[in-house]
């Protein structure tokens, strides 16, 4: 398992004892390749390898995740909550026998749904699908979500109603480098995933990139000197200018006429819906002057290749998505590329900057509230039928659809609603919004089981914590950004008691009494997850560990082939030909600004944004524990402009208190020009009083369930003291 | 729920698709006078500027099962006392709630010779609705020269739209500044300025008084000064009226537009609401889109909250007048209280900068650290900031002045040389690796880039500090050539 895995992209032989696997943290999934280093402090050394997505790069992040293998906190027995609210050690039998005895007290007592399970996006797909078929079939519950609902939900929709495929990108990563423009909006891969700007490259050469972001982020800084555009909206506004710019491409007749006569439905409703966002209209709005809009929208046109140039890409992020209007926002980008005929074409495209690890893979295969595997909806019959199939029962026992993550975590421990909650690969309390709400859903469960590597904030409420793998001790798959299928690769054992969830959820069916297939083998729930899929958007049954392990780059949809065919290889850029919609057309979706949920107002005058900084990955419950990246970024801080800090009396290092509808929060201020006057920004990464999302919204998007983490309205005060601001705050 | 729409304007279509998506059981008849599917009228000096096509300015209205629209409909009669109102069609139509959205008509100024028993004399023209526009239009390939009357928004807008086409354009406007309900004298002056930049000789303080004709045409104008200006081209843009004819007939109060409580229904008949231009609510008309918008927006909300009809929702949004000029070269905006406005016995703080020589004005009124007004002339970027803190009523920085006075593009820190850095200053972002670091790593013996990144992990992320290692390693190679000592130490390694 630990040989040497020749790649056909690997450029130089890996030494002796190295194993080639993927970095832990986010949807780049950066080549790492792992050298076990025995009587080393850590049992691996890590380095960047050849890969068409990293080019060997890795930033801080990657370099230091050996790191978190030996975490001092590590959790490596199963832990039980004891009696005086500590926690102790016990045996897996014990641990497993207590979990599978509460659940069916439970169950017994309040019914099926009385347990649920909350997953999460970094989970292996091995595990991802292992988890809901493990909630459909040994707990019988419909309750299954996870936090890819933060993460993904709204792309995912906006993609599946025009194009009728949610895969990702929908194009190798290096094909941006050809392009003559690339709009971003609301991402800062410049910090979350710095070797992606290597793809921009080209673009930035012919001064194509634009860059939408209310703050002059690292990646609106890849604008600077000619190389492109950047537009700082107002917060919340960023889909008037998408439509704003359609409304250009429109009236200056900039669009891909032929195109969108071959391929495409629902122009004319488009057309009216955006004839109202003139550019001067728009301009009030978003605070952006109309005359750099028009400049955005011919660059764009210019770019596209009904115009002659070499290809247009729009590319969006959470900060559009994550909004009570995400999906439509996403919507309003796909028109725009389907106006300049970038959609299916190779060279150009749209696509969604996915944040998570597995933030793809994770949400094909059974996790989501209303699906199964293969990207299939649980409330199919014929979707039922074909995986139920695959699983040995009977369709009628497989659960209907549950809720998504939102109301699911706020429905915990209420009257009928989930008495019980599994948390796989998730730290809800710092990463879901108006987190002060979620921890006392938490706390109001009669059981609160727990997967966790080390103590997290939300691992620290639990009854029972149960210690698991990480990356470099486990094998499996992972669906990259570009929905690539790649290998995880185990390259050392796990400290202590440490199992993979693979083996807690066939230990926990087991004693649930169930008898279906969970196996701790990945490859083994690889292949019926292979077979699941079979026939649905996100086919994975031609892939094997076989075919990965040979080196085949494998994009699915990846369907088997009869016997005697050749393999399918694998589908980089699905869209060239056809779209998978009934009618093989893709279709504009006309959408109509809203304004966010929590919009300012009197008593509530700035804006806040959360985002990540370049050192930590989503909750922190991983990088906070490495020293190279704490020591880098310490603690939560609130960026400002310093005209807002004047007003405010408040300077640079002053501890600001930002009030929401929802809760307080309170960290330091950072002063830069690099944000709107009107704006404060907050990283996400860290628990307590600095937990940003003690003041985000929990409003939510009528179609996918995104909460609207992107807007919030805040007052600011200067703390009265710097100390004791726990005791001080709501 | 009965409900008849007279007028498929921008406000009217936009109150119809509104009304039946929220409210289930409403049925809507809309009469449309005009032969199109309802457009927007904001861009039609746009289509005379030829920045956007006559046929590319529809707005959404698409096809309902419970929605019949009428186009080319007019309705001439309202009986209120029976609630139906009769078509130009002879159709009649009974309602249980009737919505005026009959808009406003171009003011017509008294002037000699200006019509004949058939209509306006040809090449003299208003620019209202789209048949206007084209009527302009098709006026353009044998015009040299025009006459913009007016200088409202809507004739600078114009006359800069024909200036730009090539035409010798002359504005003529009755008071003595652009925009008086606007701008001030200084601010009008900056704006005449740029104008004069763009080729457009404005005369002000007088109006057209007299149409010449030669063979049915208009050949010049005659001003009040007695001035004759020969042209192809008269366009008046000298305000609009509000449509109050029908509701007049019917009984209903009408001062300049149809009255409307705040619940924007007919003092008179609270089956009949006024919405949008030819409404005059007690706050007042603005003639601005976004009046009318917010207005269909209420009232369909009242009648989808509780049903009752008789509380148009909220009160009216505060009223953000902000009026801006749509013309290549010529920049206005302005918003609240701008031009000559009464102090009152507000604690105003009025901060402006002039600066004639590049065309540019900005001042900014602030009360109680809110925005209350400003006004811009050639500055983009200032504009659209302060609209933004006007519209959302923000706070803004203690000294107003810094909401004038931007900073410099690049201001902060210097984008230094990787040579000026200090020791301890960041190269390479992605890893947190200090120029100390990487200097500390090529003395000990790295020679390329690549060394240079396995010892310090410098350029592995997004490469973008590739440069600058590779600029520290010539500068090292310099120093070697010019250090034989050091060179030998690099060889020994």
């Amino acid at each position: 398992m630990t040989a040497p895995q020749p790649t056909t992209v690997a450029a130089a032989p890996l030494a002796a004892a190295a194993v080639a696997t993927h970095c832990p943290y986010c949807a780049l999934q950066c080549a790492q390749s792992l050298a076990v280093t025995p009587g080393d402090r850590l049992p691996v050394a890590v380095a960047g390898r050849e890969f068409p997505t990293n080019r060997g790069g890795l930033c801080q992040k990657g370099w230091t995740s050996a790191e978190v293998l030996r975490a001092s906190d590590r959790i490596t027995t199963p832990l039980l909550r004891t009696a005086d609210g500590g926690f102790r050690s016990a045996s897996w039998d014990e641990a497993l026998d207590l979990v599978a005895g509460r659940i069916s007290a439970l169950q017994a007592e309040s019914g099926n749904d009385a347990v649920a399970v909350f997953g999460g996006g970094g989970l292996t797909n091995e595990k991802a699908y292992a988890l809901g078929k493990f909630a459909r079939l040994a707990l019988r519950t419909r309750l299954i979500d996870y936090n890819g609902r933060f993460c993904m939900s709204s792309a995912a929709a906006a993609s599946n109603r025009s194009l009728g495929m949610d895969r990702g990108l929908a194009f190798p990563l290096s094909d941006l480098a050809g392009a003559d423009a690339v709009l971003i909006l609301g991402s800062n891969m410049g910090a979350t995933m710095p070797p992606f700007v290597q793809h921009l490259a080209g673009v930035r050469e012919r001064g194509g990139l634009v860059v939408v972001d209310p703050r002059a982020t690292v990646t609106a800084k890849l604008t600077l000197d000619g190389a492109g555009i950047h537009l700082a909206p107002v917060p919340g506004s960023d889909m008037v200018v998408l439509l704003a710019l359609l409304h250009i491409v429109l009236a200056e007749g900039l669009q891909d006429a032929a195109y969108l006569d071959a391929r495409v439905e629902g122009l004319d409703a488009v057309r009216r819906s955006v004839a109202q966002w003139w550019p001067e209209r728009a301009e009030a709005v978003t605070g952006i002057p109309a005359d750099s809009l028009r400049a955005v929208a011919r660059t764009l046109a210019d770019a596209s290749p009904a115009r002659g140039g070499r290809g247009a890409y729009i590319l969006t992020g959470r900060g559009v998505e994550q909004m009570a209007q995400g999906t439509d926002c996403v919507s309003a980008a796909i028109n725009l590329a389907l106006a300049l005929g970038l959609i299916g074409r190779v060279g150009s495209g749209y696509g969604p900057v996915t944040g998570q690890g597995n933030g793809q893979g994770g949400r094909e295969h059974g996790q989501k509230a209303d699906q199964l595997p293969g990207y299939r909806m649980i409330t199919d019959p014929a979707a039922r039928a074909h995986v139920a199939g695959v699983w040995g029962v009977d369709p009628d026992s497989i659960p209907g659809a549950g809720v998504p993550a939102v109301q699911l975590l706020a429905s915990l421990g209420t009257a009928g609603g989930p008495r019980a909650l599994l948390v796989h690969g998730s730290n809800v309390v710092v990463s879901a919004p108006n987190a002060i709400a979620v921890e006392e859903r938490l706390r109001a469960l009669d059981l609160l089981v727990v997967c966790d590597l080390v103590p997290s904030e939300t691992a620290m409420l639990a009854d029972v914590i149960l210690p698991v793998t990480q990356w470099a001790e486990e094998d499996g798959t992972m669906t990259n950004l570009e929905g690539r299928v790649i290998r995880r690769r185990t390259a050392v054992a796990a400290p202590g008691e440490a199992r993979s969830e693979l083996w807690i959820l066939r230990e926990l069916a087991a004693r649930l009494g169930c008898d279906a297939l969970f196996s701790d083998d990945p490859e083994t729930m690889f292949d019926e997850m292979a077979r699941a899929s079979a026939g649905g958007k996100a086919d994975y049954s031609g892939i094997s560990y076989a075919r990965l392990d040979a080196g085949e780059e494998l994009f699915w949809p990846c369907p088997a082939s009869s016997a005697g065919e050749p393999a399918h290889p694998g589908t980089p850029r699905p869209f060239t030909s056809t779209f998978p919609t009934p009618d093989g057309r893709a279709r504009m979706v006309p959408v109509t600004h809203r304004g966010p949920a929590d919009e300012v107002r009197p008593g509530a005058t700035t804006y806040l944004v959360t985002g990540r900084v370049l050192q930590h990955y989503q909750s922190g419950a991983q990088t906070r524990r490495v020293a190279e990246l704490a020591q880098a970024q310490p603690e939560a801080f609130v960026e400002m402009h310093p005209l807002l800090a004047e007003r405010l009396g408040l300077g640079q290092g002053d501890v600001a208190v930002l009030t929401s509808a929802r809760g307080e929060a309170a960290a330091p201020v950072r002063l830069t020009t690099d944000i709107r006057v009107d704006t404060v920004f907050m990283p996400f990464h860290w628990a307590g009083v600095g937990s940003a999302n003690r003041l985000t919204n929990d409003a939510t998007d009528p179609v996918s369930s995104m909460p609207e983490f992107k807007v919030t309205a805040v007052e600011i005060r200067a703390a009265v003291r710097d100390l004791d601001l726990k005791g001080a705050l709501r | 729920m009965r409900i008849v729409v007279i007028g498929h304007g921008m406000v009217g279509s936009r109150f119809a698709q509104d009304a039946v998506t929220r409210i289930p059981d409403a049925h809507l008849t809309v009469l449309g006078r005009e032969p199109h599917a309802p457009y927007n009228r904001v861009l039609l000096s746009s289509v005379v500027a030829g920045k956007a096509a006559a046929d590319g300015i529809a707005l959404d209205a698409p096809a309902h099962d419970r929605i019949d629209v009428r186009q080319g409909v007019a309705a001439v009669e309202i009986d209120r006392e029976r609630r139906i109102v009769t078509a130009s069609d002879g159709t009649l139509h009974r309602y249980d709630r009737l919505v005026l959205a009959t808009g406003s008509a171009a003011r017509i100024p008294q002037i000699q010779h200006v019509a004949d028993p058939d209509g306006l004399v040809r090449g003299v023209a208003v620019l209202k609705d789209l048949a206007d526009a084209q009527g302009i239009l098709a006026a353009l390939p044998k015009a040299r020269r025009a006459v913009v009357l007016g200088a409202g928004v809507l004739g600078l807008e114009v006359a800069t739209g024909l200036a730009a086409r090539g035409l010798a354009v002359t504005l003529v406007h009755h008071a003595d500044r652009l925009m008086e309900r606007q701008l001030g004298s200084a601010a009008s002056q900056i704006a005449e300025g740029s104008l004069a930049r763009l080729g457009i000789s404005v005369v002000t303080t007088t109006s057209v008084t007299r149409v010449i004709e030669r063979r049915g045409r208009v050949s010049a104008v005659e001003l009040g000064t007695g001035a004759e200006v020969l042209t192809d081209l008269l366009v008046m843009c000298a305000g609009t009226i509000p449509e109050t004819a029908l509701a007049r007939r019917a009984g209903l109060p009408c001062e300049r537009g149809v009255l409307v409580g705040e619940d924007l229904a007919s003092p008179a008949d609270g089956a009949v609401f006024a919405i949008g231009d030819c409404a005059q609510p007690p706050e007042g008309g603005t003639g601005l889109v976004a009046q009318g918008w917010d207005q269909a927006a209420r009232l369909v909300e009242a009648w989808a909250g509780d049903g009752a009809g008789t509380a148009a929702g909220e009160a009216p949004a505060p009223t953000t007048t902000v009026v801006r000029v749509k013309a290549t070269g010529l920049e206005v905006v302005t918003m609240g209280l701008s031009g000559k406005f009464d102090h009152g016995e507000r604690e105003l703080r009025a901060v402006r900068i002039s600066d004639p020589a590049i065309g540019r004005f900005v001042e900014v009124v602030v009360s109680h650290g809110l925005l209350v007004g400003a006004t811009v002339v050639g500055d983009k970027a200032t504009a659209t900031d302060l609209q933004a803190l006007y519209t959302r009523m923000l706070p803004v920085p203690t000294d107003p002045a810094h909401l004038i006075v931007r900073p410099i593009p690049g201001a902060g820190p210097a984008r230094r040389s990787v040579a000026e850095m200090d020791d301890d200053d960041t190269v390479c972002q992605c890893n947190g690796v200090t120029k100390g670091r990487i200097c500390d790593a090529i003395a000990a013996g790295c020679a390329t880039p690549q060394d240079v990144s396995r010892a310090t992990r410098a350029s592995t992320g997004c490469g973008d500090c590739k440069p600058q290692v590779k600029e520290l390693l010539e500068a090292h190679a310099t120093s070697e050539d010019r250090t034989p000592a050091l060179a030998g130490a690099g060889e020994a390694r």
